[in-house]
């Protein structure tokens, strides 16, 4: 079979005993592409995640990462593609210094001491770590501990970035990291895959949308005319965020659902000069 | 009637020197919801497990000051997972553990346990196994334990973390009704954008002091835009180069816009 998408999932289906949590999904991610999987709570998102980092099998359909069929691998193997972030990350981290934890993946995987290194320190500077680096993860609050997790994925330096919700809780200038971070490993040809409800951070740093609704692939298109459509996110579970209810509010040309965008078309409208 | 008082409280946690809460003094009212805002680690979850008498009473650490409590509090952790009492084999009965352990009569318990799960959407959900339940699900299911027993004084940490977005919205018109109730409540909260709609008062906290305590207003002044704490609405209009003061909110823009 021709595998070009770098994730692809095929008519996949699971459910946990009787229930059905996902039902006949189909998409592909290709390298670079960045990815927003969205949707109320319990439509199948996390169940999603864990189908990617094989964690969880199909009953149904196929998960490919490259040209692996995810139900045939362990996930240890599967870490050689998949880096994956937990929505409850934070209780999975064990080493007794965030720095090594970073570290773990890479060292698993038989990566040498020289390049362990690089990857962790890249990874630790990217989501500003490194004030917290020798500290003992569970001295650390819940959403630090969340994204040392994050970090330990990003180490990977994987071709498939899966995260379950990777901004609860942390404040503006680290969801900033995060996004950089996020949009740099995508620059280098990371497909991502990113579960939120923060639909602005969404907005500033992924391009498409897929929402599911109850286990079923509700969309899949461009993810900023999808945020500024209040009618069809309704019926989601979804709310527009702010910067796309104001762009329609006030009737701002192009709709911006980016802050910085959305500066620049009142400050043209206003007759002032934007200062972002 | 004030329901909790801190007193010039510093808090120090038992692993680190520099003290999380550094002489922070705040009253909170019966019917008034304050929100607590500041960068991670500024001192929002600390102060919460403060008022909840959980630190240094479970955290250790040490504790300088006086808090006053004139009231039965219940505390929402940002881990709700880690909050499930393991004694329970469905969400009927997670939301009944707290009631129960009041030693209330069942009629009491039966009928708060009801209305909880109601107020949080979640009667559908009642007997399911709660360690099976979605991110969502679960939180809804913690917060629901909580007002179960109808504490006087509600903390909350980052109650919308897991919420889908029209979820979250309901929380926060579910916050306005218990305040509307009379009870007191205090929520550390990164969605800014929801705060002037919800909050009283917000508390700005910046390495463990209180940086300033004010109406929500406070989110849409300079000093707060320029540390991450204003809302959307506020740093476009500032970023646009447009006048002060700035609208907290689209409704504010909409009415400031010609
Ligand atoms: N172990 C399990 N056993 C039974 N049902 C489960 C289990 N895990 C999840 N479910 C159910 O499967 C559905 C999908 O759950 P999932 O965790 O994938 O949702 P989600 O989209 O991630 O939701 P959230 O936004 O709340 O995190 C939900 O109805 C959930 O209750
Ligand atoms: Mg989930």
């Amino acid at each position: 079979m021709a595998v070009s998408a770098t994730l692809r999932l095929d008519g996949v289906g699971f459910s946990y005993g009787a229930e059905a949590a996902l039902r006949d999904v189909s998409f592909e991610v290709a390298a670079g592409e960045r990815v927003a999987l969205l949707g109320r709570n319990g439509a199948g998102k996390t169940t999603l995640v864990r189908l990617v980092a094989g964690l969880l099998h199909p009953d149904a359909g196929t998960v490919w990462v490259g040209g692996w069929d995810t139900g045939e691998r362990a996930p240890e193997e599967l870490a050689r593609r998949v880096g994956s972030l937990f929505q409850h990350a934070d209780q999975q981290l064990f080493a007794r210094t965030v720095r090594e934890d970073v570290g773990f993946g890479p060292r698993a995987l038989g990566f040498p001491v020289h390049e362990v290194r690089r990857r962790t320190e890249e990874a630790l500077d990217a989501l500003a770590l490194h004030a917290h680096a020798e500290q003992h993860p569970y001295d650390l609050p819940p959403a630090l501990r969340k994204l040392a997790a994050l970090a330990g994925a990003l180490a990977l330096e994987p071709m498939v970035l899966v995260l379950d919700e990777p901004t609860g809780g942390l404040d503006r200038g680290l969801r900033a990291h995060v996004a950089d971070a996020l949009r740099e490993h995508a620059e280098r040809g990371a497909a991502l895959l990113v579960v939120t409800h923060d639909l602005a951070f969404a907005a500033e740093t992924l391009d498409r949308g897929i929402v599911l609704d109850g286990g079923r692939l509700a969309c899949d298109e461009p993810l900023a005319p999808l945020l500024g459509s209040a009618e069809r996110l309704k019926p989601l579970g979804l709310v527009p965020p702010t910067v796309a209810a104001l762009s329609v509010a006030l009737d701002l040309s192009g709709r911006p659902v980016r802050e910085r965008d959305a500066a620049h078309a009142l400050a043209r409208v206003a007759g002032g000069g934007p200062g972002l | 009637m004030t329901r909790l008082a801190l007193e010039e409280v510093t808090f120090w946690y038992p692993a680190t020197r520099a003290p999380a809460l550094r002489e922070v003094s705040l009253e909170v009212a019966a019917g008034e919801i304050v929100a607590l805002v500041g960068k991670v680690g500024a001192g929002a979850s600390t102060l919460l497990l403060v008022a909840a008498d959980l630190a240094p009473r479970v955290t250790g650490g040490r504790l300088a000051g006086a808090v006053r409590r004139r009231a039965r509090s219940g505390i929402v952790l940002p881990t709700p997972w880690t909050q499930l009492s393991g004694m329970a084999f469905t969400v009927w009965d997670e939301v009944a553990f707290g009631p129960a352990n009041l030693g209330w009569p069942g009629h009491e318990i039966a009928r708060h346990v009801d209305h909880a799960l109601e107020r949080l959407e979640i009667v559908s959900l009642a007997a399911r196994d709660p360690i099976t339940l979605s991110g969502g699900e679960l939180q809804r299911v913690i917060v629901a334990g909580l007002l179960a027993m109808d504490p006087d004084l509600v903390l909350l940490d980052e109650p919308t973390a897991e919420l889908d977005p029209a979820g979250a919205r309901s929380m926060w018109r579910l916050l306005r009704l218990l305040a509307g109730e009379g009870k007191a409540i205090v929520v550390a909260t990164s969605e800014l954008d929801a705060v002037p709609d919800v909050a009283d008062r917000v508390v700005w906290l910046e390495a463990g002091a209180v940086r300033a305590i004010g109406t929500p207003q406070l989110l849409a002044e300079d000093a707060a835009c320029d540390d991450g704490l204003g809302t959307t609405v506020a740093r476009i209009w500032r970023a646009a180069g447009l006048a002060p003061p700035y609208p907290l909110t689209v409704a504010d823009a909409v009415q400031r816009w010609p």
